[in-house]
Parts: C-alpha cells; sequence; structure tokens
C-alpha cells in the first residue's frame, strides 16, 4: 500500500492559489500586483477543479497558476516598485516638513526609471512572437495617438503613441506590407503581413473619443507603457532590417504644421550622417521640394492613359492579372475584376513577394488629389502603401507634405466626397441641391468646378483590386462595401452571390409559394404589407412542419398549415376522438398514397366547412398539390433521417450526446442566421423589383 | 643606578603597600573589617580594596619585568611630556600625603594608569621624595657591629597613613596574602611590619575549647581571623550588616550607594599634564601610510583609466537625453533571439476576430436591422447582446460619425487581457453527424414492429393489463372498469366480454401457457383470482372440456388434502387462501373457479408448465404473504419464506431451470426452489423496479425501473448491470423479451413511446449481448401521466401489441 498522500500538496490545489494569496506572497499592494501582471502578461486561469483549488470554503473567482507567481517574485520590477514606495514617503515625509525643494531634488534624483526591455526580451523570445501579440498593441497605441491629452492621458505619451504609429507606417508604407483594410462604424482596419504574420488593428476616426466615467486610464495607460516599449523596439527591429536608421529623424516644424507621415525622414544606415537622404529610394519624403521643383519645372507629364481605371483597391488576388491590368489600362479587362470569385482567396495562395509586388504597383501611376472634406491621414497612408508616389492634398489639411495643388494638370485622380452639384460643365448623373455649398457661385465654383483630364471619385476602399472608376464617381449610389476577411462558407449567406445560388430548396419552394399566396393575395386584396406577414408565415409553417416531423409528421396537417384558418380547424378537430390517433397516421404515411391524401385533404375541408370556415380557394389545387407532393416526398426522407439520428443518438453515452446535441443547435443557429438574412435579401430585391415596375 | 633607584623606589612604595596590606588582610575580611570599622565610610573600604589589586599587580610586573617595560608600556598613556615639573611633584604630594586616597584613584584610571603612576613614582619623582624625607628624619642609627662595619639599626617604622583609617593603626601581620597553613609547622604565623615575628597565640586547653563550645560567646563565628590566628568574633552590628550584605540590602543607614563621582585626575586643576612616557614619538606617526598610499593610488589609476567615474551631478540635458533612449529604443532586444519550445499552461490571449460585414459604414441591406430587430436590441440588456453595436448605413465616409464605444471596447479588451482567466478549449470543427456511433441498419434487422395494425376500443378507463392467448388468435385485456374483454387481433373487434365487478379494476390478465388444448383465462380483480373460460364459441368443445377438466381437478384433490394445520393452541389456522366455485350465473358467464388471498395480487407471473402460478401482493401489512405460489392442478396456496428485505414488485419463473425471480424495489433475488436457497441476488442500481423480463433462454434479465432506466443484467457476468440504457424522458413501466425466438425487446414508458430494440443474446460466453435501438413507437396519449402500461410480444409473429389507454367512451 502506497503512503497516504496528504490533502492539498498536488494537483489543483498546489497549482493554483488565488489572487489574494499571491499578493500576500508578493509582498505588494494590488496596484502594484496588477501593473506587474500586466506588464509581464501574467492572467488568471481556470482551474479544472474550482473547490479543489481554493482552500477557503468562500468561493474564490481568482486564480493564478502558482508558477506564474513564483517566476514573479524575482522580478526586477518588485525592486523598482519597493523604491517608487520609499520614495513616496519620502516625499510625503518632506512636503509634511514644508520642504518643498527637498521633496523636488528626491523627486528628481531618486525616481526610479522603470525599463521594460528584459520583460520585451522575456515575453518575446523571438522577434515572430513579438508581431504576433501586435494587435492589441498596435489598436491601442493608435487609439491613444488620436486621444487628446488630459490628465489622465499626459501630452507625452499622446506624442509618443502618434510618433510610433507613424514610424510604423511609414516602414508599411515603405515596404508596402499593408495588404486589407476595411472602413467600419467603428473606424478603419488594417492588416498588414509583416515576415508572414498577419497583423490586423483598428484605427478611429477623427473625432473627439468619448470616455464614460467607468474607464480606468490607469489601467490603460499601463498597458500603453507596455505597448511604446514593445513598438519602438519592433520599430527598430523593421527598421534595421531594412537598412534604415531608427529612430528616424523627426522633423519637428513641419509635424507641428500637421505634415503627419511627411514629418519624418527616413536615412539609410550607413551613411546616415551625410545629407542625402534616401530620396531616390523613398519619395515620401520631400514632396513639398519635389513638388516645388516640379512646379518650377512646370513640365507638363504626360497623363497616363489610366484615366479609366478606378479606385483606391488593395488586396490583389491574381498577380499576373493585376499586371495586366496596370500595364494595359483599358478599361474592358479592368471589367473581368469587377466581380470576384470568393473561392478565389482561400483557393490561391500567392507568394509574399507576389502580393508585395502587386500591392506596390497597385497605384503606382496614379497622382491622386484628396479634396478638402477626405480624411487625409488615412488615405494617404493608404495610398503610398499601395505605391502611390504623388498624393497632393489641399492645404487646409495640412501645408506641408502635399504634392501638388488642387489645379495641377498632373493629377489624374481626385478624391472627393460631397455631393454633385449642377454645375454647366460635367455631365451630371444624379441631380441634387447641395446644401453644403453655401459660399456663392464663386466658390461652389471653386470648390466644385471639374478640372478635365483627372477622375474625380468617391472615397470608398472596396475589397478587390481596381474597380470602374465611373461606379465611384461622386454623386452615384455606392456598391455595399465588404470585409475582406469574412470566408464564405457553406449554408452561409454570401452577399456577394445572387440569391437564387446560395438558397436551399425548401427556402425556394416556399419563396415561390409565396409568390404564389402574394399574387392571389394581390388579386383578392390588393393589398401591401403582407409581405412581411408572408415571410413570417413561411417560418411558423417550416416550425410547424419540423414539430410534426418529430411528433406525427402528418401531412394533411401540414398541409393545411399554410393558413391561419385552417390552424383553427385543425385544432377544432384534434379535439375530436378520431385526432388522439392521429400519431399513428404518420407510420400510414409510408403506405398511404396521393389518393387517400387528397382524400383526406378533402375531408378536411369538408370540416372545417361544417364547423362554419370558408372552405379553402380552389383555384390553384393543382398547383398546391403538385407543391405537396414534392413536400411530403422531401419532409418523408427528412423525417426518415430524423428518425435514424434519433435512433443512433440513443445509443450515445450521455455527455457526447450532448456535445452533439450543442453542434447541431449551434449549426441550426447558424443556419437560421443565413436564412433570416436571404429572407431580407429576398424581400428587398422583391421590392427593387416592384418599385422598377 | 637603575636597580638602585628602582630599589629606592620600591621601598619606599613598599612600605605603603604593606600598610595597606595589613589593614586588609585577606581580600573580603578586610573589606569587612574596613566595613565594620569604617561605619559608613564605605567609599574608603571600597577604594581601599580596589588599591590592593592595583598595587598588587604593579607589584608582580615590576619584579618580573623591570622598569624599562613599565616605561615602554606606559609611553602610550601620556599625552604630552612638556608638563612642568611642578605638576608632577604636586601630584606626587598627593600620593604621598593622601594615599589613602590617591590608591583608588589608581583603580579609577585603570591598571595602565596605576602602573603609569607607579613608573612615574620608581623614576624622577622618588629623589625629591626621599631626599625629604632624610632631611626630615633618618630612620636607622649607624653603630658598628661586632667586626667594625657599621651597622644600620632601623628604628620603628611609622607607617605614614594620613587617613583617619582606624584599621591602620593595627599592626598586622606582613605575610600577604597567602594561606596560614603555611606557618603550621613554625612557632608564628608571621611578621610585623618591623619585620619581627608575630607570636602564634597561645591555644587554650581542650576543655576550655569545649567550655567555649558549650555556651558560646557573644559574637562567635567559628572562624579564624586570619590575620591574628584567633577566632573570628563579630560583633551584631557587623552580623546585621553581613546579613545584608548576603541580602544585596543597604548595609547600614548611612551607606550612600550612589556617591558622588570624586574627581582626581580631570576635575578642574587636575588636568594630567605630565607625559606617563618619556618614549619618543616613533616614526610611523610622522610617516604617510604606505597601506593607505596604495589604496589612494589604485583609486587613481581606476579615475585614470575611467573605471571610476566622478560624480557629476545630472543636468536637465542629460535627463532629457535619457528620457529620449527611453522612449526610442536604441538596440535590437531580438539580437539573439532564440525561440522558446511552447508551454502547455501559456495560453496566447486571443485575437479579436476581424469585423464582418455588419460593421462596415455602407454594408449590404440585408444586414441592416429592420424596426423589430432594433426595437429588441435596444431592450437588451447590455450583456445579453450577441453583437455591442447595430449596423447602420452610411451613404458616404463623410457620413460617418465617431463610434462613441470605442474606448470602452479598447479599455475592456485591456480587462479582458489581464483579468479573465484562460482556458484552454479544445473547438471542434467536425461534422456532428460524425459523432453518431454506426449502427447496423434496421432494414438488416427486421423484422419488427413499425406501424400499428390494429386499435381496440372499447374499455372504460385505464387498461391496465393485457395477455395474448398461446394460440395468438386472442387478446385478452382488462382494465379500471372491472372488465375483462376477449379481442380478436387481427381486426380489433370485442369477441367476449364479462364484467367481474364494479368497484375493483382489473389488475392483472393473464392467458394459461402451455399447450393449444386448454383455453384459460385468469384475471386478478381485486382480491380474487377469477380462472376464466370464454363463452361465445370461442373454443371448441374439446378444448372447453379439457379446460373444465383441469379447473375441476383440484377439488378432488382439496377433499383429499390433510386437515388444515392448527396452531399450538389447537385452533386451526384462518386460511390464507380459498378455491371456490363460483356461484352459479357467473359460472354461466364463464368464470369456473376463484381464488380468494386476503390481500390484492398486484402481478401474476406462470411458471412454463401453466400448473404452477405465482402472485404477488405488494402490500406493507402482510409482508409474509406477499408472495404466494399457486398449484392449479392441487387448488393449492403457499407462501414461501424468502426473508426479503424489502416490498417484493414482481416475479418471474426460469424457463429451463427450477429458479424464482422475485424483484423487491432495489433488488432481485434468486431462488432455486429444489434447494429452497438464494441463489444469487442482483442489484440493478435502480430505485424503484417496475417489472422485469427473462430471456427465454433464462440467461438475461431485463430490469424497467421507475427512475426512467432500462437494465439489462447478464446473469453470468454479475450483480452490477452489464447495461443501463437511459432513452425515455419518464418512468418506464414495463418491458419484455420477445418469446417467440426473435431477439426483439421492447419497453413502454410514461412518456407515451414505445421503444423497441434489437438486443441479441449470443451463445457463445466471449461475445456480448449487443443491444440497438431500433425504432420508437409513438401515438399513445397520456393521460394523467400515465402513458404505456404494460407490453407484451405476440407469441410467434414479430408485431407486438401494446396496452392502450382509453380516456374516452368507445363507440
Amino acid at each position: 500500500m502506497g503512503k497516504i498522500k496528504k490533502k492539498g500538496t498536488s494537483g489543483n490545489a498546489k497549482n493554483y492559489i488565488t489572487r489574494s494569496q499571491a499578493v500576500r506572497k508578493l509582498q505588494i499592494p494590488l496596484p502594484d500586483f496588477r501593473r506587474l501582471c500586466i506588464f509581464k502578461g501574467i492572467y488568471p486561469r481556470e482551474p479544472r477543479s474550482k473547490k479543489r483549488a481554493s482552500k477557503s470554503s468562500t468561493p474564490s473567482t481568482t486564480f493564478y497558476y502558482t508558477k506564474d507567481i513564483q517566476y514573479l517574485l524575482h522580478e526586477t520590477l518588485l525592486e523598482k516598485f519597493r523604491d517608487q514606495k520609499a520614495l513616496a514617503k519620502k516625499i510625503s515625509k518632506a512636503l509634511g516638513r514644508n520642504e518643498v525643494s527637498d521633496a523636488a531634488r528626491l523627486e528628481r534624483n531618486l525616481t526610479p526609471r522603470i525599463r521594460l526591455d528584459h520583460i520585451i526580451k522575456e515575453r518575446y523570445p523571438t522577434f515572430v512572437d513579438a508581431l504576433r501579440d501586435m494587435d492589441d498593441a498596435l489598436s491601442m497605441l493608435f487609439l491613444f495617438a488620436n486621444l487628446p491629452s488630459t490628465e489622465n492621458v499626459p501630452p507625452k505619451a499622446v506624442a509618443k503613441c502618434q510618433r510610433l504609429t507613424l514610424e510604423f507606417e511609414h516602414y508599411l508604407i515603405r515596404t508596402h506590407s499593408l495588404r486589407k483594410s476595411f472602413l467600419s462604424i467603428k473606424g478603419i482596419y488594417y492588416q498588414a503581413t509583416i515576415q508572414g504574420q498577419d497583423v490586423l488593428w483598428l484605427v478611429p476616426y477623427r473625432f473627439v473619443q468619448r470616455a464614460g466615467a467607468d474607464i480606468d486610464f490607469r489601467i490603460m495607460a499601463t498597458f500603453v507603457e507596455f505597448y511604446t516599449t514593445l513598438l519602438s523596439f519592433v520599430n527598430f527591429r523593421l527598421y534595421t532590417s531594412i537598412g534604415l536608421v531608427y529612430p528616424p529623424k523627426l522633423d519637428a516644424k513641419s509635424e507641428k504644421s500637421g505634415a503627419e507621415l511627411s514629418a519624418f525622414q527616413l536615412e539609410n544606415q550607413g551613411n546616415a550622417g551625410l545629407a542625402e537622404v534616401a530620396e531616390a529610394l523613398d519619395t515620401e519624403m520631400h514632396f513639398k521640394a519635389q513638388a516645388e521643383a516640379d512646379r518650377l519645372l512646370s513640365l507638363p507629364e504626360a497623363e497616363a492613359g489610366t484615366a479609366e481605371t478606378g479606385d483606391v483597391q488593395e488586396e490583389a488576388l491574381n498577380d499576373e492579372n493585376e499586371l495586366t491590368a496596370v500595364n494595359e489600362p483599358a478599361s474592358t479587362t479592368l471589367d473581368q475584376f469587377t466581380s470576384l470569385d470568393p473561392n478565389a482567396d482561400t483557393l490561391l495562395q500567392p507568394s509574399l513577394t507576389a502580393d508585395v509586388y502587386t500591392a506596390s504597383q497597385l497605384f503606382e501611376s496614379f497622382t491622386v488629389f484628396l479634396s478638402r472634406e477626405t480624411p487625409r491621414h488615412p488615405l494617404e497612408f493608404i495610398l503610398r502603401a499601395f505605391g502611390c508616389k504623388r498624393v497632393g492634398w489641399d492645404t487646409s489639411l495640412g501645408e506641408p507634405g502635399a504634392y501638388c495643388s488642387e489645379d495641377d494638370t498632373r493629377i489624374t485622380h481626385q478624391i472627393v466626397d460631397r455631393p454633385d452639384i449642377p454645375l454647366p460643365s460635367p455631365p451630371l448623373t444624379d441631380g441634387g441641391l447641395d446644401t453644403d455649398d453655401e459660399d456663392g457661385p464663386a466658390v461652389a465654383r471653386k470648390t466644385n468646378e471639374r478640372i478635365p483630364g483627372r477622375i474625380y471619385v468617391q472615397p470608398h476602399v472596396n475589397a478587390g483590386q481596381l474597380q470602374r472608376a465611373d461606379l465611384y464617381a461622386p454623386g452615384a449610389t455606392l456598391p455595399p462595401h465588404l470585409s475582406p476577411w469574412v470566408k464564405p462558407k457553406k449554408g452561409g449567406y454570401d452577399p456577394t452571390v445572387p440569391l437564387a445560388e446560395q438558397e436551399t430548396a425548401a427556402e425556394a419552394e416556399a419563396d415561390s409559394e409565396e409568390d404564389e399566396l402574394e399574387a392571389d393575395e394581390a388579386l383578392e386584396e390588393a393589398s401591401d404589407g403582407e409581405e412581411i406577414e408572408g415571410v413570417r408565415g413561411d417560418g411558423e409553417a417550416r416550425e410547424l412542419e419540423d414539430e410534426l416531423i418529430v411528433d406525427d409528421g402528418m401531412d394533411v396537417e401540414l398541409a393545411a398549415s399554410e393558413d391561419d384558418e385552417e390552424d383553427g380547424v385543425e385544432e377544432t378537430v384534434a379535439g375530436a376522438d378520431v385526432e388522439d390517433w392521429g400519431g399513428f397516421s404518420g407510420d400510414e404515411a409510408d403506405h398511404v398514397d396521393e389518393s387517400t391524401r387528397e382524400a383526406r385533404a378533402h375531408q378536411a375541408e369538408l370540416e372545417a366547412e361544417a364547423l362554419g370556415h370558408m372552405p379553402q380557394s380552389g383555384k390553384n389545387d393543382a398547383k398546391k398539390q403538385a407543391r405537396e407532393a414534392a413536400q411530403s416526398k422531401r419532409t418523408k426522407a427528412e423525417r426518415e433521417a430524423l428518425e435514424d439520428v434519433e435512433r443512433r443518438k440513443l445509443m450515445m453515452p450521455r455527455r457526447k450526446r450532448k456535445m452533439f446535441e450543442k453542434m447541431v443547435y449551434s449549426n441550426a443557429k447558424k443556419d437560421e442566421e443565413a436564412e433570416r438574412l436571404r429572407a431580407k435579401k429576398r424581400k428587398i430585391e422583391k421590392q427593387g423589383g416592384k418599385q422598377k415596375a | 643606578m637603575v636597580p638602585q633607584r628602582a630599589g629606592q623606589k620600591r621601598k619606599v612604595v613598599e612600605v605603603a603597600q604593606v600598610e595597606a596590606e595589613e589593614d586588609n588582610g585577606q581580600l573580603e575580611i578586610g573589606a569587612l573589617n574596613g566595613e565594620f570599622e569604617g561605619d559608613g565610610e564605605g567609599e574608603d573600604v571600597v577604594s581601599e580594596d580596589d588599591s590592593d589589586e592595583g598595587v598588587d599587580e604593579y607589584d608582580e610586573e615590576d619584579d618580573e619585568e623591570g622598569v624599562e617595560d613599565d616605561d615602554e608600556l606606559a609611553s602610550d598613556e601620556i599625552p604630552s611630556s612638556e608638563e612642568g615639573e611642578e605638576d608632577v611633584r604636586q601630584q606626587l604630594q598627593d600620593l604621598k600625603t593622601s594615599n589613602g586616597h590617591s590608591e583608588p584613584a589608581q583603580s579609577l584610571m585603570g591598571s595602565d594608569t596605576a602602573k603609569a603612576v607607579a613608573a612615574i613614582a620608581s623614576d624622577t619623582p622618588v629623589k625629591p621624595f626621599d631626599d625629604d624625607d632624610a632631611a626630615d628624619m633618618p630612620n636607622y642609627t649607624i653603630t658598628t657591629d661586632a667586626n667594625g662595619n657599621p651597622r644600620y639599626i632601623y628604628g620603628e617604622i611609622d607607617p605614614v597613613y594620613d587617613s583617619d583609617d582606624s584599621d591602620a593603626a593595627i599592626p598586622g601581620n606582613t605575610i600577604g596574602n597567602i594561606p596560614l597553613s603555611y606557618y603550621d609547622a613554625y612557632p608564628h604565623i608571621g611578621y610585623d611590619i618591623n619585620g619581627r615575628r608575630i607570636a602564634r597565640p597561645a591555644k587554650g586547653e581542650a576543655l576550655d575549647s569545649l567550655l567555649d563550645s558549650i555556651d558560646i560567646p557573644e559574637g562567635w563565628t567559628g572562624l579564624t581571623d586570619p590575620a591574628t590566628g584567633k577566632p573570628l568574633e563579630l560583633t551584631a552590628e557587623q552580623l546585621e550588616t553581613l546579613k545584608k550584605l548576603t541580602r544585596n540590602e543597604t548595609p547600614g543607614d548611612g551607606y550612600d550607594p550612589y556617591p558622588d563621582m570624586v574627581e582626581w585626575f580631570t576635575g578642574k586643576g587636575k588636568e594630567e599634564v605630565m607625559p606617563l612616557s618619556g618614549a619618543p614619538e616613533p616614526k610611523r606617526r610622522f610617516v604617510p601610510s604606505m597601506h593607505e598610499h596604495k589604496r589612494v593610488m589604485k583609486m587613481v589609476k581606476a579615475i585614470r583609466e575611467g573605471r571610476i567615474k566622478p560624480y557629476r551631478a545630472p543636468t536637465e540635458e542629460d535627463r532629457e537625453r535619457e528620457d529620449a533612449e527611453q522612449d526610442f529604443a536604441t538596440y535590437d532586444v531580438w539580437a539573439t533571439e532564440q525561440s522558446r519550445p511552447d508551454h502547455v499552461m501559456n495560453i496566447p490571449a486571443p485575437k479579436l476576430p476581424p469585423p464582418g460585414y455588419e460593421e462596415s459604414y455602407h454594408p449590404p441591406p440585408e444586414y441592416l436591422p429592420d424596426d423589430v430587430e432594433r426595437q429588441t436590441w435596444e431592450e437588451q440588456d447590455e450583456e445579453d447582446r450577441d453583437r455591442d453595436f447595430l449596423p447602420r448605413d452610411h451613404a458616404a465616409l463623410r457620413k460617418v460619425p465617431g463610434y462613441e464605444q470605442f474606448v470602452k471596447e479598447k479599455f475592456e479588451r485591456c480587462l479582458d487581457l489581464y483579468l479573465a482567466p484562460r482556458v484552454r478549449r479544445s473547438k471542434l470543427n467536425i461534422d456532428p453527424e460524425s459523432l453518431l456511433p454506426k449502427l447496423p441498419d434496421p432494414a438488416e434487422l427486421k423484422p419488427f414492429p413499425t406501424t400499428c395494425t390494429t386499435i381496440c376500443r372499447g374499455h372504460e378507463g385505464k387498461v391496465r393489463s393485457i395477455s395474448i392467448d398461446p394460440s395468438g388468435k386472442w387478446i385478452g385485456s382488462g382494465g379500471d372498469d372491472g372488465t375483462v374483454r376477449i379481442w380478436d387481433i387481427l381486426t380489433g373487434r370485442q369477441l367476449w366480454k364479462i364484467k367481474l365487478s364494479k368497484e375493483e379494476a382489473v389488475n392483472v390478465v393473464s392467458w394459461r401457457p402451455g399447450p393449444v388444448d386448454t383455453c384459460i383465462l385468469v384475471a386478478c380483480c381485486g382480491e380474487t383470482i377469477y380462472f376464466l373460460l370464454p363463452q361465445n364459441d370461442l373454443c371448441t368443445p374439446e378444448t372447453e372440456a379439457k379446460s373444465r377438466d383441469l379447473l375441476d381437478a383440484g377439488y378432488g384433490y382439496a377433499a383429499t388434502a390433510p386437515p388444515p394445520s392448527k396452531t399450538s393452541t389447537g385452533a386451526t389456522k384462518p386460511s390464507l387462501s380459498s378455491w371456490t366455485r363460483p356461484p352459479t350465473p357467473l359460472q354461466d358467464r364463464g368464470c369456473l373457479l376463484t381464488l380468494t388471498l386476503h390481500t390484492t395480487p398486484k402481478t401474476l407471473a406462470w411458471h412454463r408448465r401453466g400448473d404452477y402460478f405465482s402472485t404477488v401482493s405488494p402490500s406493507t401489512t402482510t409482508v409474509s404473504t406477499a408472495i404466494a405460489i399457486h398449484t392449479l392442478s392441487k387448488h393449492q396456496t403457499q407462501h414461501p419464506r424468502l426473508r426479503l428485505r424489502g416490498l417484493a414488485q414482481t416475479t418471474c419463473f426460469h424457463p429451463l431451470k427450477p429458479l424464482f425471480f422475485v424483484a423487491t424495489k432495489t433488488k432481485v433475488r434468486i431462488y432455486d426452489l429444489q434447494a429452497q436457497r438464494l441463489e444469487k441476488e442482483l442489484l440493478p442500481g435502480a430505485k424503484w423496479i417496475s417489472s422485469i423480463s427473462l430471456h427465454p433462454q433464462g440467461s438475461n434479465l431485463l430490469v424497467a425501473s421507475y427512475d426512467k432506466r432500462l437494465l439489462w443484467h447478464d446473469l453470468e457476468l454479475g450483480a452490477t448491470p452489464y447495461k443501463v440504457i437511459r432513452h425515455h424522458s419518464k418512468a418506464v413501466r414495463a418491458v419484455a423479451f420477445h418469446m417467440g425466438g426473435l431477439p426483439l425487446l421492447a419497453d413502454g414508458s410514461d412518456d407515451g413511446t414505445l421503444h423497441v430494440l434489437h438486443g441479441k443474446v449470443v451463445g457463445d460466453l466471449m461475445v456480448n449481448a449487443a443491444v440497438v435501438p431500433l425504432r420508437v413507437l409513438r401515438g399513445h396519449a397520456v393521460v394523467g401521466s400515465l402513458g404505456v402500461l404494460g407490453v407484451e410480444w405476440h407469441g410467434r409473429e414479430a408485431w407486438r401489441l401494446e396496452d392502450v389507454v382509453v380516456c374516452g367512451v368507445a363507440a
């Protein structure tokens, strides 16, 4: 017989400790513990048995892995925290004695400087590990870069975040590693691929962010502190990997005047001391200078024939096609890409270099001007990341860095985001009174003047590649903007595919049936607003059908359930004695043929009549019967399958059965969602059709 | 010169010392003496003690090492040698004049100082002292001795005690601190200060000493005064003081335990001005330390090499530079990157899912919520929403407003990152179909019942029991209305009906098994069991006759049967059962025999051959007679003593062996009827067994229980069930194996369903029985939470007929 094990010496009891135990063990106050956990990336766990893990009778909520806490015990930061605490005591003592200068001196000289380098190294042993964790870091830093500085958010932190994020964007522009972006209601999503790692982050729109009272900025600041360190190291690595000097020089003057991206001057390594600032390689800097030089020369640049090619795009799918698209700017070739095969995304795995190449070529030949009302920074970033080297903007968006002014002749595209206004010069698609332009005819002319030889497009970033520009002309109704991350799933709803291709047989049938019903109703009552009810009635019918399949699977009832009136009949009939034995009719269905069913239907009708209801209109009986036949065939097959599943489910162990049921439930939920969307789409299509008619 | 000086010095000092020694004698006692005689001059006593020690020390050292050593030692203590001579003299004067005071001062200064003082005394001051002394009064007279040489005759030495110490006046023994026993062999006990012998005091006679011992004189202590050799006598006062001292109390009234410090040397005008040593300052005092030099040179070297940087107060620029360094990475952390193998306990934070179509600023119109959805979303609690935003459509990018919840969302994400417990969950992305077990196609396992062919309507209320006759043509049924009816199995037509009771329900209906030549239906109604012979020309005259014979045979036996057993008191025991012929009208209607028990039988089980049957009346009042085994041919009833622990529920007979199965609420017990012992006990683990069914081969037992379970017992395996089948959502009422050779079984439950299962029992012991669910038969209405009450298989065909609960009145 083995030695009797003492309780609480192994397993869950030993592996997990509660938060208060951890704090006591580390001998630090709770806020320090929180900071430490954030810095070190230590998170609570869920023990398999909470009861065994907690030693007390009261249920503890947070458990930490004991080894995590042990590993915190010899953390150099702990020492710093203690120093900090000691310093706080000293300062408070000095202030208590009114020795203000002493306190200041103490604060100046003794404040421990917390460095997180070693933690970065610990948490991310390799660079790829760090890249994998960049999602949250980037989202957070972009948020803080856009926050106004308050008492909780010091201006220094904001400036640092801004600088780091701009540096990161510069890297993306330089290497053309931005892959996808998406304009959502929350902000703009970007996805870049760096060293094979996909990094996805969200940048808010430039509005004042609302921070509620329930937001603890100390926690966020701790995260930001860590993330800034991380991003600065990542930036260092990225810059050095492409042979640039880090940190890049920041032109304080141009930064103050709102240059943003172009405030930075990237330098090549090796000749950092020289004045040559990598202009040959990088046109992102010195835009102003270049623009000025261009202006001086005033060489009429030959407008590329890309006038027909379209809008802001990302994520080239097929590099060959893309190449042709760029090289032969014929609108006919571009038309091929307007419809996308959803499977292409998954099937084709374009190599990294090809991707980079296409990304760098996408807007290369364009000269883009951003109108005053467009968000400059994101557009500039996207355009440059996809190869556009000449971006100009209105001076009200920030003077420095713009390539050219609005009336430059080299501009091939102008991005405008204002309603189309009737002007004599351009052909108009949609007339409409503009409320934005109130400055009188002169200004209106100025702001809305079309300069021939360039294409005006709306800022609309859509998944795919270069699209026809006329779809995105100012004033045009834009096509829906779709997320590039959604992969079409079997049975799921895909808005890019026509409805007919994805709806199930049952739905199609229900649809046609509904159409007929609608037609009938239209004939009889000529009423609107029945569609919604029709849809819901359809759903009810389907539900009922399911129930019936499970319970009795009585076809007669199913047929009857199409109408509300008939439901009443059914209920009344159910009261009768015969209905008790309706259950067996499901089994009978195997033998019962068409004629008997007909007879039954007839019987039901008669009964209904006897009870005082109006009999069903016999107009479309033939059609209905055909449909019923198909339906009964389908329901029979479905019922059999369902029975088989039930039978097999009986032989499953209970746990497995529960899991199975869960999976079935979740699948059903997904299907339901897809079905709902399809129903909506159908409705919208019909409405559109009606309106046209 | 030196020895002479030393000698002089010694002489001088010795005088003082001897006197002191004479004063004190042995240490403690001297102290005591001083105390006793001093009467309140405690400080003196103490100081004298100390001085003794100091001087003694000095003496020893002086003898051994000589003056030079003393000089050496003392040289450090002397602060300077430039003190004036006068001061020294003054000091010596002090020493001489107030010896009693100066000596304690020496001790106060510490032994070294004492030595120094002694040394000084030996050096310079001696001469003047000597001179003075000689000048005053020569202590000797010079005469000539016999040889004509000058002879010094010393006079009486006058120890110059300036103190008022009365002790000092007494001439004492000068032998010092040695035991008196050394002088035992001599007539004297020491020498006085003049060097004359001190005679041993005369000892008294033995008688005197005896007398002395008898009446103890005042102050007798039993001790000998070491100084005088006389018995030491102490006065009462002295004794009192002694006692106080031993108790750590104040010795006397005038004793001051904390006297003021006497500043002998440090007080005003008493500063020590004279160096204690005349030795010149050593060279090292004037030469810089070599080791220090080495140490300093090391530092200098380090500073020169730049290893030690002199402190410079950081300026603002420095600070700024430092900040900048901290802001931007200046090196590559991943310069020497080394991937770490992933640990099981390391769970990286899950990434946020990418946005879907509905998050777009301009989504397809079908993603926009309609009014109902919007309303439900707005009404929902924030935590219950499946999406934290409502899809919105904006025609152009300029119309997109800021997202209000942005900061909150990021904050929540932060909280999730550091506060949310992380668990690894394997997400099964498989087709749920793959989880389903592979079962043989039911088509291969045919035949089994699939449809309902006949419904027999007619009973009022519940039908409690049915039975199919051995020939397979009829169904017998009994129900709450107290009737027993016989139906045609194919058409469902009622063939015959008999009303047995008006109040009580027919609990059991059962055909007698066995060969087809008889036709007897047994029905239990209330406490009576009726043996019925169906009328209406259901049976041929031959079978009818044979059945009548069978039922009547027992009457003859009963007539010849032994008289009923008697109790010990002689009174006949009341018979627990009576086999009687029913009244004629009943006989005419087909009831040929009745058996009345005193309890209500609820179940009835026939033996295979049709002669024996057992009934169970599960009532708590008559536990011992709950189970009865009846013999039809003898009209006999027996109550086997089974010692059941629990209420009997149902019984059955083994088809081949003389085994009898009894099910109590929780157990099934198997008795060997021949050997009359308990064969086995099965523990199905059910809370309340409803019915049992034995496989026709007798090796497998099905137990149905009210706690929704069906338990399959393989009798060869053990006491616990081989399979537990939990298919029903309500209590399982009945279970039955197919007796006609098909591997089928069926159970009926209160949820109104009947499950038909394929249960194949293989003769091979190594192969387990296989259970496959075949079909769920629905259609039974559930009335008052009662569904299917009984299940019966047709003997030969694979049809299954079931009890039917009817609540309406049949036409």
